[in-house]
């Protein structure tokens, strides 16, 4: 096996013999098999430790001290108090949660306890003393935060306009629409009455009802209206009384525009749009000549 | 600042030990603003000779330290008035002259930064002058002018230390939580110390290293904000000795920066 033949100097602690047995048995895989080091021995001296605390150790009264030894605030929120064991001190949020109840449950243990020694924890409003951080630095927090916040409300002000600006557009459009229509309704039922088709005045009231109930149906409908697609290609085609002129002329932009091409229709492999008629299979001009002169 | 501070610190000795500090003396110094709203609400000078638990802490550093961590260190003296500061340490001495310099300054404690290869910083804690102490890779270090700590606390508060339960598992961390206990804790009715408990320091241990944040207590709610500064403590060793001495513990999950 291989592991034996090569083992050199490291292996002269082990016979080849007890290679082979140990191969066998499958302790070993074939390979170079290199004789892990452990980790460098790391000392702890558990009863030096012990020993120096006790020397160490001052007997000191708690109020001296002021230590809390405490686990978490237990939420209510998070899921068990293993979850503490979980947290990844990677994720920045949830460790520095962490250790903010851990600072919230040693206050709330040793509030009490102090206000029983009669320390006083409470500073009064009215005592002036000299401070951590001076005013000047607070003035620069405080200057930052109004900053940022101002920033955020800037900016969720001007999303807001942008979307009532868009949103106010679509109504004004839809109201002239709709102010149109009715005035062509109306153009239309006066015309009618002064032809003498309908002699009712009714659309001097009609007016009112319809309108209401045009609000109504206003929503729904107006999404989908609009002319056909036949009148869309009339208007385009002979609209406007004007575009007729140029209109034969063959640019190289029409020549080259082949948006109106049906690949399905021209080579009448779509599906057959309501059955068109029977399907009229002519044949074409020379097809039918041929036909022509083999018939004779 | 830091001029002015040691001149103080030089005068205050001396009247320490004419005996108890008279009246008007104490009252410059807690209170240096507004003095005539005090005399009716606040509570009588902090020290009255009841000052028993003398611990003082000696911190400074060796040459080489960047910004940061020389306003980190002005921040500790800063959050703890029992202590005292020093000029650098020059390279070439051992670090057993630390023990001398601290004697002479009458101190039983102290903080040690050391910058290696101006990149890494490393932070000694000890209690002179028969030990133990312990050495730290400092990491994250944050401190009290950034804009992002927005809590405020009185200069020289006594601070509510909290711990992690963790610190009681472990002997090694045991001895940790005394040495921090003994060093972080400002004394009762320490001259410089303001009678009131408004923030507290966490100790927690995550992720193999030691976190330590201060929070500013806002409300009796237990509503808290972040005071600063905040920095990781990566243990190296712990010694049984003041700076030497046999190695008690090494730290296995420990990884040079190199």
């Amino acid at each position: 096996s291989d592991s034996s033949s090569d083992s050199g100097s490291e292996d002269s602690s082990l016979s080849d013999s007890e290679l082979q047995e140990a191969f066998s048995k499958g302790a070993l895989k074939p390979g170079l098999n290199v004789v892990l080091e452990e980790g460098p021995k790391r000392r702890n001296d558990v009863n030096g430790l012990k020993q120096c605390l006790s020397e160490f150790k001052q007997q000191l009264a708690w109020v001296e001290r002021l230590d809390v030894t405490l686990g978490q605030v237990v939420d209510p929120i998070s899921q068990s108090a293993s979850n503490k064991d979980a947290v990844d001190p990677e994720n920045d949020f949830q460790r520095e949660m962490s250790f903010y109840r851990q600072a919230q449950a040693a206050v709330l243990e040793a509030l009490p306890r102090l206000r029983k020694l009669q320390v006083p924890t409470r500073r009064p409003d009215d005592y002036f003393a000299e401070m951590a951080k001076s005013d000047q630095q607070m003035q620069k927090i405080r200057q930052k935060l109004k900053s940022k916040q101002e920033a955020m409300e800037r900016s969720e002000r001007a999303k807001q306009l942008r979307a009532m600006r868009k949103y106010g557009k679509k109504v004004q459009n839809e109201i002239l629409q709709r102010r149109q229509k009715e005035k062509k309704n109306m153009l239309n039922a006066v015309k009618k009455y002064q032809k003498g088709l309908s002699d009712k005045l009714d659309f001097l009231d009609e007016e009112q009802t319809s309108s209401q109930g045009n609000k109504k149906g206003s929503a729904n409908q107006q999404i989908k209206k609009g002319p056909n697609a036949k009148r869309r290609y009339k208007n385009q085609k002979f609209g406007f009384g004007g575009k007729k002129k140029g209109s034969k002329w063959n640019t190289k932009e029409s020549f080259n525009d082949v948006s109106s091409f049906r690949s399905k229709v021209a080579h009448n492999k779509g599906p057959r749009k309501g059955g068109k008629k029977a399907l009229n299979k002519r044949p074409g001009k020379r097809a039918r000549q041929k036909m022509k002169s083999r018939a004779r | 600042a830091a001029k002015r501070k040691r001149d103080a610190l030089a005068a205050r000795p001396k009247k320490r030990a004419k005996k108890a500090p008279s009246a008007p003396d104490v009252e410059a110094k807690p209170s240096p603003d507004g003095a005539a709203p005090e005399e009716y609400s606040i509570p009588p000078p902090v020290s009255q000779g009841k000052w028993k638990n003398k611990e003082r802490v000696l911190i400074f550093s060796s040459r080489g330290i960047n910004f940061r961590t020389r306003h980190l260190m002005q921040d500790l003296r800063t959050l703890m008035p029992h202590s005292k500061a020093d000029t650098k340490m020059d390279r070439k001495d051992q670090l057993a002259v630390i023990n001398e310099v601290c004697e002479m300054k009458n101190c039983n404690k102290c903080i040690f930064f050391e910058a290696k290869k101006k990149q890494d910083l490393y932070m000694w804690f000890s209690n002179i002058p028969q030990g133990p102490s312990a050495k730290f890779l400092v990491q994250n270090v944050h401190t009290l002018a950034e804009l992002k700590m927005t809590g405020n606390c009185l200069r020289g508060s006594r601070p509510l230390l909290s711990f992690d339960p963790i610190f009681d598992k472990e002997p090694h961390y045991a001895l940790l939580k005394e040495l921090f206990i003994q060093i972080f804790s400002t004394p009762q009715y320490h001259p410089k110390s303001q009678p009131f408990v408004d923030h507290v320091f966490t100790f927690t241990v995550t992720d193999e290293r030691i976190w330590f944040r201060n929070y500013q207590i806002i409300e009796e709610d237990a509503s808290l904000v972040e005071i600063g500064p905040r920095f990781v403590l990566n243990l190296i060793k712990i010694f049984q000795g003041s700076f030497g001495g046999p190695t008690l513990y090494e730290n296995p999950h420990y990884q040079t920066p190199n």
